[in-house]
């Protein structure tokens, strides 16, 4: 007999029933949330007060963040296509092309945080007397990061309840003063952090990154149709490592294959919003901590993030337009 | 007055400090822990059962994303298989399952019997694999889950699964070191697993990011079989010129400083790319090219190291 396929796998509480019928079949025996393969004994006591209230709530409001006008969220499905870079780029076109745009920078990527190093900057936030948190500026851009609160090298063994609570704690008790654009780099995948952002917040949109492989694509495809379920519109797509040239002979190679990206765009209705070629340059500039536009401010991928800041820009103004 | 960031790395949930320390304040699972009786799991049992018959159990981890291990979980995978053994590949990458379109299979289903689900069977080679991707609907459909019900998807795939007798099972992890990870290396800890396999790019941002991952199998007490560099260069096919487009060095940089064996480094090659895009062997159709070989090499050390060959004195 054939496994019926999971039909709608979007679970955005624990309270509401699945629709798919693979998982109608398992014993009724709650895990702890923290699974250690331990059943948790079927409580004893009948719902107290507060969970007979907590559970009768729906899903929490979103809160909107004070000053902060935008709230752009970087994101791909696919590990290693580039998000941090391209958001750090980001932010620093974005500041770059409208001189009164303030921009800050939050690095959700609680088990990988890459913002430290690609933005040179280290040590602790110091805290306000409300016990925010305040961000750590370098370029004219405030950054907030998980990196900034463990040590470089320690590993980060969580599980998910205690992700959100990270991330709610760095996205709304951060002192971020009056920021026009708010660039947030995701970790990779549509998991717990994804979701706990489009809770708790008011998303103006997201930008996906992705490189022109299939596999890639395959991903970034899922992340479209993440956003899509939780209502947050996509302004745009960015194909990163688009083309390479040989630096002794000039030679182009297509490596991770040719516009995928442009195509899957065209496909879904989104707009592709830029290219960025593959250049050994983008990634050492980003490993000494100077990203490209700092460093090579002429050259052609610094000038394909401004282009990039640009056209984001527009689709920022239509959708808040039509909303 | 500065941040307080003493004992924020650990999450106590599986000690016996589970909701009691300070960190656990803040944490929406805090109750849950608070109120747990442990008991004996009915389920160890039959996972036990199914990883015995399974010789060596090999997790491929990173850390960070798009280093490529799938590909090398995929290419591990199919090499055994030309070698003639047992081989079964699991997915555990819930978000973003890239095993299916890697060896072929993205259409096919999971057959479900009375004994448990059939793992799908890949087109050359005859892979054992499982993964999220075959038992989606459609190959764009998002599965947007939280950890514990990651967990609990995690445990039914080695618990259902007929595994069969197995010489080797390879582990596909997602990229971090959160639920998925912590699950798949609880469930295997009774069966002794062989170890793992850490793959990295080249570049200094990889080797701040797998640092971690290292430091993550030393507390689980998982051992590392060594460190796979990928994506360490590429050869102009016009002019044969190496330009290490993602740097180098992150590998033995990581090796030489937790004392792991430094296994190799794996070229960026475009014939790689395509073979696995297509869900084809690479080794079938270009047996001679530099990934292959390196990568050949490299499984001999894995298999050395696992006891299967013995080195001659």
């Amino acid at each position: 007999m054939l496994l019926r396929k999971l039909t709608d796998t979007l679970l955005i509480n624990n309270l509401k029933h699945s629709a798919c019928n693979e998982f109608r079949n398992w014993p009724k025996r709650s895990f702890s949330a923290h699974g250690s393969g331990q059943v948790v004994s079927q409580p004893q006591k009948k719902l107290t007060a507060r969970q007979e209230e907590l559970m009768k709530r729906g899903l929490p409001k979103r809160t909107k963040i004070p000053n902060v006008e935008n709230i752009i969220v970087v994101a791909s499905g696919k590990g290693g296509v580039g998000k941090s870079t391209t958001a750090v780029n980001l932010a620093l076109a974005l500041s770059d092309v409208e001189s009164q745009n303030k921009v800050g920078l939050l690095d959700m990527d609680v088990f990988g945080p890459s913002i430290p190093r690609m933005m040179n900057l280290s040590g602790s936030p110091a805290l306000t007397k409300n016990d925010y948190m305040i961000p750590l500026t370098n370029y004219n851009i405030k950054c907030m990061s998980m990196g900034f609160l463990v040590e470089e090298k320690a590993a980060i063994v969580w599980r998910g309840p205690m992700v959100m609570s990270a991330v709610q704690r760095l996205l709304l008790r951060t002192e971020w003063g009056e920021l026009s654009h708010l660039v947030l780099d995701l970790p990779p995948g549509t998991g717990d952090t994804q979701l706990s952002i489009s809770q708790l917040v008011e998303v103006t949109g997201a930008v996906i990154v992705s490189t022109p492989q299939d596999i890639a694509l395959l991903d970034a495809r899922r992340g479209a149709e993440m956003f899509s379920k939780v209502n947050i519109p996509v302004l745009g797509m960015v194909q990163n490592m688009s083309i390479f040239t040989c630096p002794k002979c000039g030679h182009q190679e297509h490596i991770f294959g040719q516009d995928g990206v442009q195509n899957m765009a065209t496909e879904l209705g989104i707009d592709l919003l830029g290219d960025v070629a593959l250049d050994p340059k983008i990634r050492q500039c980003a490993d000494e901590g100077q990203p490209i536009i700092i460093s090579h401010p002429k050259s052609a991928q610094a000038e394909s993030y401004r282009s990039i800041a640009k056209n984001l820009m527009q689709n920022i103004l239509l959708v808040n337009k039509s909303s | 007055m500065n941040c307080d960031i003493e004992d924020i790395q650990e999450c106590p949930a599986d000690s016996n400090l589970a909701g009691k320390v300070a960190v656990c304040d803040g944490c929406p699972g805090k109750d849950l822990c608070l109120s747990q009786v442990s008991q004996p799991d009915p389920d160890q049992q039959v996972i036990d059962l199914r990883l015995k018959a399974i010789k060596h159990k090999i997790l491929v981890l990173s850390g960070k994303g798009g280093v490529g291990k799938s590909s090398v979980s995929a290419m591990l995978s199919q090499m055994l298989a030309n070698d003639g053994k047992k081989v079964g590949l699991l997915d555990v990458d819930i978000c973003g399952p890239s095993i299916p379109s890697l060896l072929g299979i993205a259409d096919q289903p999971i057959v479900d019997s009375q004994w448990g689900w059939k793992p799908v069977l890949s087109s050359c080679g005859k892979i054992k694999t499982l993964s999220v991707g075959s038992l989606l609907s459609s190959g764009s459909q998002a599965v947007v889950w939280r950890g514990p019900r990651k967990t609990s998807l995690i445990r039914r795939m080695i618990k259902d699964t007929l595994w069969g007798r197995l010489d080797a099972l390879i582990v596909d992890t997602p990229p971090g070191t959160s639920d998925e990870h912590l699950t798949i290396v609880k469930l295997l800890a009774a069966a002794k697993p062989d170890g793992a396999v850490i793959v990295t790019s080249p570049q200094k941002l990889s080797a701040g990011v797998v640092s971690r991952e290292i430091r993550f199998c030393q507390k689980m007490k998982v051992p590392v079989l060594g460190i796979i560099e990928n994506m360490s260069g590429f050869t102009c096919t016009c002019c044969s010129e190496v330009t290490q487009i993602f740097s180098s060095g992150a590998g033995e940089y990581l090796a030489k400083k937790y004392g792991i064996p430094f296994l190799g480094a794996l070229p960026l090659d475009t014939r790689l790319i395509v073979a696995q895009e297509k869900g084809l062997n690479i080794e079938d159709l270009h047996p001679q090219s530099p990934v292959v070989l390196q990568m050949r090499k490299i499984l001999r050390e894995i298999l050395v190291m696992v006891g299967e060959i013995a080195v001659p004195h």
